[in-house]
């Protein structure tokens, strides 16, 4: 098969730049950044702009510089934990039930996977779990048993009354007395009867029970002269209550309510933060401790409440104090900031917790759509009037090459700035920033080829023949400058991908894209890029390889464009 | 044409060059903000003091004359009162514009002064693996954005290693009096390593390919062939004979890199916090602080325009064979 003759030219410059090692490499890496760019959707694990949460059975242990967090309990979020006696009980969300076994925990089966808002160990030995769907679990021997609800009430809370009934409270106001001998539930009438939330309930020292819940609600069951509503000094939604064998309590809630009962007056503590505390501790030596949403801890130092430090912003729920071993437990969805990279994240996330894998495979498009459109105008423009200026001389070459000496009084980057500056930031506007200037290089170069070659007898001898002008400029001359001009795409694709990802990075990008450059201004500007090398690294590397694949490809097409390398090489 | 004329030619082009850029700045400016002083309002300006202001730019007056007010401005280096500074912007201005000139021409210096010798030798080990290596960091460097280089040797150096400054030319407080007095310090030095290294890093990539292609273009030359004839070593044919007939487009590409030095690098100086002229137009570019924005472009772009000039000129003294055409 013969091929045309166009084609056969053509071949000689490919074969040499397929010799070039480098060069074949750079094709390589464009080409799979390219299809990266193409396939960015299927490519990417996550929505880019997603912020991602996860659950996790988090634990946080006290050692002596703070709460740290330790090995989770599996994926599921823990709600509650009880201990007594030398033996630990924690629950979670889709029957998650474990037991302290040694210094480990080991994972209980129960008859439901309705998920456990409370535990409560009692005085002979007898747990109790309760959780939503009206979920009430004994515990029996060394397994569990259902009773069987009255209703399918959301149950947060349960104690226990003597060794053979217990109380549990529910989110539509229910207080059910269980008698666990007999396995049954009777429904005790609330003061209230609003359907208010019931959040938690205690044993208090004297034998009667203290429930609490939304709106600074709080009732007291006599279990001889039932139920009596009682103030608490707060009207806010209160989460948890947890009373000492000595008499002292706290009661936690809602935007940081501390509610503390020194011997029989309750007082409410100015609290550190106001965010959500969801469970405390207190014993009667003046220890205290209470835990909330996005790793609150805050302890009692004998005047005030501290905030500690965590290294974690997860949810904590519960508080396990066994003797000097103090836990908190959580964790329900919490966001995944600042991750290092992992199976699920690959290249970690950043302070909103979105994926950063994907937003640099996303990356890719801003900077190639801007690297080859930009390069393309850049040529299109500096290409031709290279060409006329260089062909038609006098006048118009004067006007157009003043021109250019003009352009080179102006700076590349301050421009950029002032253009935007002036009109809003847009994908046009980096483009349009990006090849303003870029194009003098070009006329440059493509104007003195011209200049020796309109002087060529090939060209005089198309003249003769009649040829137009524009025949003579763009069949006969623009050919024999192809080479340049492919040399000079492939520098200036390179050239406006850092120029896009500069502006961006000065946060003067497209707004609403996602781009190398922004996920490096997004990393300065957040502060974290300090510790956080997982955000800054990819960005850098993706851009330095595309452009350094664009720079060895131009370095073959330069021995293409100028034959007298090609003899040494 | 006489060397004189061709020298009148070219210090009137600059000029022309430098009314068109200013021409082309004047009226960008209007078209994309036609009330300058709306950015004061929200920092409180009574309607007198804006009105001042206004009275200063000229802004009640016709196009024209606002636009011959902004010239005789502009000639006198009177550029009015930077909005954010509450300063003579020219004082700014000038400050900024030292800064900038010391870090990128000790890093251009520092760049050439390395990149030239060091592409001789690569292309008189051509084709070895020490030739693509060279070539490929000269390449890295010059393909991997500064910001990002920034970043990361801060990072090694600044965080990690805690053995340099990160950010700004002196370390704060300090007492200093004028551009000498600060930069004639070990402080500054010290300062100045880290953006110093990324700038030349930076450029090192340009003299190192040009020098070591052009080379490879002069050993195929007869007077090579002469000497190696002649018995000289090796070393004196590669640094006495071949670099110095291949330096010219070395020094081209210098002169076109000065010539842009005073455009600067935003990004390093913002990575630095280096207080140069493209960070102070950043700053104006984000506070609408429009007199510090034009001023500072405009002074950026004579400074990048004489700098052309003075390397053309120079550059016909040193090469005769330039021509005055």
């Amino acid at each position: 098969m013969t091929l045309p003759p166009f084609l056969r030219a053509a071949a000689g410059p490919l074969k040499l730049m397929v010799q070039d090692r480098l060069a074949v490499i750079g094709m390589c890496v464009l080409g799979f950044i390219i299809a990266m760019a193409l396939f960015a959707p299927l490519l990417s694990t996550h929505d880019p702009r997603q912020i991602n949460e996860i659950e996790d059975g988090s634990v946080l242990l006290r050692g002596p510089d703070g709460w740290a967090l330790s090995d989770s309990l599996g994926p599921l979020a823990l709600n509650d934990a009880d201990t007594a006696a030398g033996e630990a009980l924690i629950v979670g969300r889709e029957g998650t039930v474990w037991a302290r076994d040694g210094d480990g925990w080991t994972r209980r089966s129960v008859p439901t996977d309705a998920d456990l808002n409370a535990v409560a160990i009692g005085p002979q030995g007898g747990a109790l779990i309760v959780g939503a769907g009206g979920t009430i679990l004994l515990r029996d021997g060394d397994g569990w048993t259902a009773i069987p609800a009255p209703a399918p009430a959301e149950l947060r809370g349960v104690a226990w009354i003597d060794a053979a009934t217990a109380l549990a409270v529910g989110a539509g106001e229910e207080i059910w007395r269980i008698d666990t001998a007999a396995g049954t539930v009777e429904e005790v009438t609330s003061p209230v009867g609003r359907g208010f939330s019931l959040n938690s309930v205690a044993r208090d020292v004297d034998g009667t029970l203290l429930a609490v819940g939304v709106r600074g609600l709080a009732i007291r069951y006599d279990p001889d002269t039932g139920t009596s509503l009682e103030r608490l000094g707060s009207s806010r939604d209160l989460n948890h209550i947890h009373i000492a064998p000595g008499g002292a309590a706290l009661v936690t809630g809602e935007r940081g309510t501390l509610l503390r009962r020194d011997g029989t007056d309750w007082t409410t503590d100015p609290a550190p933060d106001t965010r959500a505390l969801r469970a405390g501790w207190i014993d009667d030596d003046g220890r205290a401790v209470a835990v909330g949403r996005n790793g609150i801890v805050m302890e009692w130092d004998g005047a005030a409440w501290v905030l500690v430090d965590t290294e974690s912003e997860r949810h904590l729920r519960a508080l396990l104090i066994d003797g000097d071993r103090w836990m908190a437990l959580g964790s329900d969805r919490f966001v995944v900031r600042l991750a290092p990279p992992s199976a699920e994240h690959w290249f970690g996330t950043d302070h909103l917790g979105r994926d950063l894998y994907s937003q640099n495979v996303h990356g890719s498009q801003i900077a190639l759509l801007v690297g080859f459109l930009g390069a393309t105008l850049v040529v299109l423009i500096g290409t031709n009037v290279g060409l006329i200026a260089g062909y038609y001389r006098g006048r118009t070459e004067t006007v157009l090459m003043r021109t250019v000496d003009v352009m080179y009084g102006i700076p590349f980057e301050p421009f950029a700035l002032i253009l935007v500056l002036l009109f809003q930031p847009s994908l046009l506007i980096v483009i349009l920033a990006v090849s303003l200037l870029t194009w003098r290089t070009v006329a440059r170069l493509i104007r003195s080829q011209v200049l020796s070659l309109r002087e060529r007898p090939f060209v005089k001898a198309a003249r003769v023949a009649g040829a137009s002008d524009l025949r003579i400029m763009y069949l006969h001359i623009f050919p024999n400058v192809m080479p340049l001009v492919f040399l000079e795409l492939a520098i200036i694709v390179g050239v406006s991908i850092i120029a896009e990802a500069t502006l961006s990075f000065l946060g003067l990008g497209p707004p609403q894209s996602i781009s190398w450059g922004g996920i490096l201004h997004d990393a300065r500007l957040s502060g974290a890029w300090r510790t956080a090398w997982w955000w800054n690294l990819p960005p850098g590397i993706l851009i330095m390889t595309t452009v350094l694949s664009v720079f060895f490809i131009s370095r073959s097409l330069e021995v293409v464009a100028n034959p007298r390398l090609r003899a040494r090489g | 044409m006489t060397r004189r004329t061709y020298l009148i030619k070219r210090v009137l082009q600059a000029i022309f060059s430098l009314w068109i850029i200013a021409t082309l700045l004047f009226f960008l400016f209007r078209m994309g903000l036609p009330d300058p002083t709306a950015a004061l309002i929200t920092e409180g300006l009574n309607p007198e003091q804006r009105a001042a202001v206004r009275a200063q730019f000229g802004l009640e007056e016709p196009l024209w004359r606002q636009y011959t007010l902004f010239l005789t401005n502009a000639v006198q280096g009177e550029f009015g009162t930077s909005f954010s500074y509450r300063a003579p912007v020219a004082d700014i201005v000038w400050d900024r514009l030292a800064n900038t000139m010391i870090l990128m021409l000790v890093a251009i210096v520092i760049a050439y002064g390395i990149g030239v010798p060091l592409g001789a030798w690569l292309s008189w080990r051509r084709g070895s693996r020490t030739d693509t290596a060279g070539i490929f960091v000269g390449l890295m460097f010059r393909s991997a954005p500064m910001f990002w280089t920034g970043m990361i040797a801060i990072l090694i150096f600044g965080v990690g290693l805690s053995i340099l400054p990160t950010s700004g030319m002196r370390t704060l407080p300090y007492d200093a009096t004028g551009f000498w007095p600060k930069v004639l310090t070990l402080d500054f030095l010290w300062h100045a390593v880290l953006p110093v290294m990324i700038v030349a890093l930076y450029y090192l990539g340009s003299p190192l390919l040009i020098m070591r292609n052009t080379m490879l273009e002069v050993y195929g030359e007869d007077f090579i062939e002469m000497a190696r004839a002649k018995g000289l070593p090796e070393r004196d044919i590669l640094y006495r004979h071949a670099a110095r007939n291949a330096l010219l487009p070395v020094v081209t590409q210098l002169a076109v890199t000065i010539g842009l030095a005073a455009g600067g690098q935003v990004v390093v100086e913002v990575v630095f916090s280096w207080p140069g002229l493209g960070r102070e137009i950043l700053n104006a570019v984000r506070t609408s602080d429009f007199p510090l924005a034009q001023a500072s472009f405009l002074v950026m772009a004579a400074f990048v325009i004489s700098l052309n000039l003075l390397v053309d000129i120079l550059y016909t003294t040193l090469d005769p064979r330039v021509s005055f055409r």
